[in-house]
């Protein structure tokens, strides 16, 4: 069997990088593919994927019509596909199969989580937009003291501080949408 | 004269992926070394060689097999690829029937949608300027392919054309 190996990192809730190297052929893709089938197993709406291609010297069609099946599975659940530092004969066969059409490729695997839709901290940021949901259900209770002490209020201000914690399971499905839209219209890789 | 030497070399190895590695590494060391393709021919020749032994192994010669993979190499000129099968394979095909299903592949409207299937078409079909599907007097298919190096009528491997696309952006 050709060598080759497949590490699949969890970079965040929602996005994982596979980082592939050796060669990818008919000998060993069938056996080796499947560590990212199980990776996607139980995926969380919107979760991304990069395909780190940096140490990947060979793929055959077999492997690109497995990248494209994972492709249709990820995206399928909203999530976005990227490829980074692919080397030209690679990036030659996916040019010449369509796939680049599909997935863009990146210099690097920074600039590929860059661009993924949450990879910019997202974890931190749906949490605000959660906030005042729950927020407004304890300020009434405040809003009956202002006269007296509107210094009470740094209390209530505290309490959300918790409650986002439980959120943000739910909360980065609904941002990966509109990060997902203005990233797509950055594709000008393609020519 | 020397530029119309051939030179030919010709493996025969058993019916088994596991040698494939060898045959890519020999394909694109011969072509960067022996011929004057530039190297992304090479390497997009050792993909072809790849594909059409993987379609020889899995439908055209039975396990404990064997296939045959000719190199033929007209000094600027061209460089021709055969691989022959000895039809022993369970999912054998007649040359026709090959070459149906690559004419029906090759339409523009052909939707690839299995994990299989985008070898003979969008790889071998594509670096390639000429492809021949010939039944064997013995029994299984030859499947050859040729690249020009110069011929002006066909998509030229030389380094000043660039035809094909954007490897890096």
């Amino acid at each position: 069997m050709t060598e080759v190996t497949i590490l699949v990192e969890n970079i965040n809730p929602t996005l994982k990088v596979a980082h592939i190297s050796g060669q990818l052929d008919e000998s060993n893709v069938d056996e080796k593919i499947q560590g990212i089938y199980k990776a996607l197993e139980n995926a969380p709406k919107g979760l991304s994927m990069i395909f780190d291609m940096q140490g990947l010297d060979y793929m055959n069609s077999k492997s690109i019509g497995y990248l494209t099946d994972l492709y249709g599975k990820i995206t399928e659940l909203g999530g976005k596909v990227a490829i980074c530092s692919a080397k030209p004969n690679i990036l030659d066969i996916l040019q010449v199969v369509g796939l680049t059409q599909l997935m863009q490729n990146y210099e690097s695997i920074d600039a590929a989580k860059a661009a993924m839709p949450t990879a910019t901290t997202p974890v931190v940021e749906p949490a605000p937009v959660a906030q005042p949901a729950t927020t407004p259900v304890v300020e009434p209770a405040p809003v009956a003291q202002p006269a007296t002490t509107p210094v009470v209020e740094p209390a209530p201000v505290a309490q959300p501080a918790t409650t986002p914690v439980v959120e943000p399971a739910p909360a980065p499905v609904t941002p990966a949408d509109p990060s997902q839209v203005t990233s797509d219209g950055a594709y000008k890789f393609e020519s | 004269m020397e530029d119309n030497t051939k030179t030919k070399i010709t493996i025969t190895l058993p019916t088994n992926a596991y040698f494939m590695s060898g045959i890519r590494d020999f394909t694109l060391n011969m072509i960067k070394n022996t011929t004057n393709f530039e190297e992304k021919w090479a390497f997009r020749f050792q993909s072809v060689v790849d594909e059409l032994c993987n379609n020889a192994i899995e439908y055209g010669s039975s396990p404990g097999s064997e296939i045959r993979i000719t190199f033929m190499y007209a000094k600027d000129d061209y460089l021709e690829i055969d691989v022959e099968d000895t039809g022993t394979g369970k999912n054998r095909m007649k040359a026709a029937e090959l070459q149906k299903l690559f004419d029906e592949r090759r339409e523009p409207a052909y939707q690839f949608t299995g994990i299989r299937g985008r070898g003979l078409v969008k790889i071998i079909g594509e670096w390639s300027d000429e492809i021949k599907f010939e039944d064997r007097a013995e029994g299984g298919l030859r499947v050859s392919v040729k690249k020009f190096l110069k011929d002006p009528r066909f998509k030229s491997g030389l380094p000043q054309k660039a035809e094909t696309i954007v490897l890096n952006s």
